[in-house]
């Protein structure tokens, strides 16, 4: 027979992952309801996760090939920037939803329990459905050019693997943050904005001026794109800049749980 | 330890008020030079202790914000106690309201799955009882229809039928009971027999007095947050309505300076199906005209039975002087033996209404109404006279 304690002397600090994987069920649950609430009673439906990335794509090739005349050697820019937007649309829009996660789901923090790590986790796997999607077009524009990934293929996973965990770790701190202090919904789109410049989308690294380039990669996004790209496009990359960035995101990871963790157990009093 | 089922040792919980918890940046740099803030300190519960056998069934009770809700979340871990210690046998489900989590563009059926997840059911406990929740729930015809096409009884009933199959060793249920018409919330009532004849634990909150003394074997009475009672059910119940029903001569009002209930004469107990007499002291009247009273009289769980109005039997109220004496008298008495209340509310021409804050309570003793000194055992409703016809 299972017991529970709850003792408001424990402190100490726990994950709680084998309590996690008791509510796998509540996390699948969650992500299926908005995938499924996101595109009920639009006429496109489903279609939209592929307009999205591609109207985007469309404006980001537009204005960096054909206006800024951005140089990607051999690879078509247009193969470069997609590479790109997969993974950026994937991180942005895990921030952008990380914020009012919970704020959004008051209603059963207040009326039940679970761990609350699942909202956050509902919303990366919820992001992983349009990655898929966005890769999709991916692959079509690959056909179409006739680009066949290299053997540097086999590593992409562990860059999917680094975005996953950019997105959860920095959606985590954002909502955690917003459970207090309601700025952040207006902060993060803008800082969003600023990102999208700062990030490697649609031009090469190595365009940015040598001097920066260190402090160009302290933004966790920059390696995990250059990863992208390098492993279905084999362009360059510059692997002291991409341990950087696994470094940031391996530390907001860390720092993430720790504090979502402190603000969990009163999250029901405070939201 | 054997036959253990929850252990509640000293559970309390503090609120900090005045303290604005979900502040903005500004607040919080302000904050960081200026930290003598103005918070007051509120206990929602304090020093709580009982432990409860498996299959025991626990009622809490008591007024608005005595602390049943608090100790109901804390209970649930969605909030964590200030101090003290629980200790729980078995698997915990909580059930603060029905259909937690419900997405009204999702269809009965996909909201089965989500709000059974949500309450903590596998997918495959979900499934093997899906057929069993669709037809308990009686909407059948709409299951694979949006939610918020449905009507709020569809939708609580669905709700609540997914609630009802919840298989843990410990359920602790707010007031969730009050739903659906009288039909459904009978099967509910039988459902929670169900339950509880099946060995779970349950503690259950509510308002209804009814109910409580339905389903429960114990009851804990809690006051500002303080463990008051705590024991058998009617013993209990019995306390806490007489606190909250005051003696008759501290009965007040701005008309009424006393009110006297008595049965056929002054003084004399009130009998079943014989006369029933409330006399009002009125005082302090600036008034010449004509009143209307208006008498309601409720049963224990707070129904209304019957009202006495002379504005409906036309009956004409006039008091001359400043002071007067009114007297309802009701023949025949439907009530059965048991504690019922008063409460009035008295109409004048300009002069606003005048109401009694507490209600008045009285007993009736059964002195065969039928002449067979029976009377129904549910205890409810009132005694008519009628006869069955043999053709």
């Amino acid at each position: 027979m299972n017991k529970t304690v709850i003792d408001s002397n424990k402190k100490s600090f726990e994950i709680g992952f084998s309590e996690l994987l008791e509510y796998k069920g509540l996390l699948w649950m969650l992500a299926w309801r908005d995938i499924k609430v996101r595109y009920t009673q639009t006429y496109l439906g489903v279609i939209w996760a592929i307009l999205t990335p591609i109207i985007t794509l469309v404006i980001l090739h537009f204005v960096f090939s054909k206006i800024a005349k951005v140089d990607t050697g051999e690879v078509p820019h247009i193969l470069f920037t997609i590479a790109g937007i997969s993974a950026w649309t994937y991180f942005s829009r895990l921030l952008s939803e990380s914020g009012n996660a919970f704020i959004s789901s008051q209603n059963m923090i207040q009326k039940i329990y679970f761990p609350k790590l699942v909202i956050p986790l509902s919303k990366a796997i919820v992001g992983l459905v349009d990655l898929a999607f966005t890769l999709l077009c991916l692959v079509a524009l690959m056909f179409y050019y006739r680009v066949l990934p290299g053997h540097e293929i086999v590593v992409l996973p562990m860059f999917l693997f680094f975005a996953i965990l950019a997105g959860i770790a920095i959606g985590l701190w954002v909502s955690a943050l917003t459970i207090r202090y309601r700025d952040l919904r207006f902060l993060v789109p803008f800082l969003l904005r600023v990102g999208m410049f700062i990030t490697p989308i649609a031009y090469p690294v190595s365009m940015v001026p040598e001097k920066f380039r260190l402090l160009y990669y302290v933004n966790p996004m920059a390696g995990v794109i250059e990863g992208f790209r390098w492993s279905i496009l084999g362009t360059e990359m510059y692997w002291t800049g991409v341990y950087i960035s696994f470094g940031v995101i391996i530390l907001l990871f860390i720092t993430a749980l720790i504090y979502f963790k402190s603000v969990e157990s009163v999250m029901a009093d405070i939201i | 330890m054997a036959n253990k089922s929850i252990i509640v040792e000293n559970i309390s919980k503090k609120y900090l008020l005045g303290k604005n918890t979900s502040k903005t940046l500004r607040d919080s740099i302000a904050n960081l030079f200026n930290s003598a803030q103005e918070v007051e300190e509120f206990w929602a519960l304090k020093n709580i202790s009982f432990e409860l056998r498996r299959g025991d069934v626990l009622g809490i009770i008591g007024k608005n914000g005595a602390g049943k809700s608090t100790l109901l979340k804390i209970l649930s871990k969605i909030t964590k106690p200030t101090s003290g210690r629980i200790e729980f046998l078995g698997k915990v489900s909580s059930l603060l309201e029905v259909g937690t989590g419900f997405h009204p563009e999702l269809s009965g059926r996909e909201n089965i799955f989500l709000n059974g997840s949500i309450l903590g059911m596998s997918s495959s406990e979900i499934k093997k009882n899906l057929d069993e929740i669709i037809s308990f729930s009686g909407v059948e015809k709409f299951i694979d229809t949006p939610v918020k096409k449905y009507s709020s009884g569809m939708y609580v009933r669905l709700a609540f039928s997914v609630a009802a199959h919840l298989r843990s060793d410990i359920l602790l249920i707010d007031e969730v009971l009050a739903v659906g018409d009288n039909e459904f919330r009978k099967k509910c009532m039988t459902k929670m027999d169900d339950i509880h004849k099946s060995g779970k634990t349950i503690i259950f909150v509510s308002h209804n007095m009814n109910a409580i003394r339905n389903i429960c074997d114990r009851v804990l009475l809690l006051d500002n947050g303080k463990l008051e009672a705590l024991g058998a059910t009617d013993e209990i119940i019995n306390r806490y309505l007489n606190e909250t029903a005051s003696p008759l001569e501290q009965i007040t009002s701005r008309f009424i300076k006393k009110i006297e209930v008595f049965g056929n004469t002054v003084s004399e107990d009130i009998i079943s199906g014989q006369e029933l007499n409330i006399l009002f002291h009125f005082v302090d009247l600036d008034f010449q005209d004509a009143a209307i009273i208006r008498v309601e009289i409720y049963n224990r769980s707070m129904d209304l039975l019957f009202i006495c109005n002379n504005r409906v039997n036309g009956d004409i109220i006039r008091i001359q002087d400043r002071e007067g004496l009114v007297r309802l008298n009701v023949k025949n008495i439907p009530l059965m033996s048991g504690d019922y209340f008063i409460k009035y509310f008295i109409k004048t021409d300009g002069q606003g209404v005048d109401t009694n804050s507490k209600y008045v309570p009285f007993s009736v003793f059964n002195n065969n109404f039928y002449n067979t000194g029976l009377e129904p055992s549910s205890k409810k409703g009132i005694l008519l006279n009628y006869e069955y016809l043999n053709f």
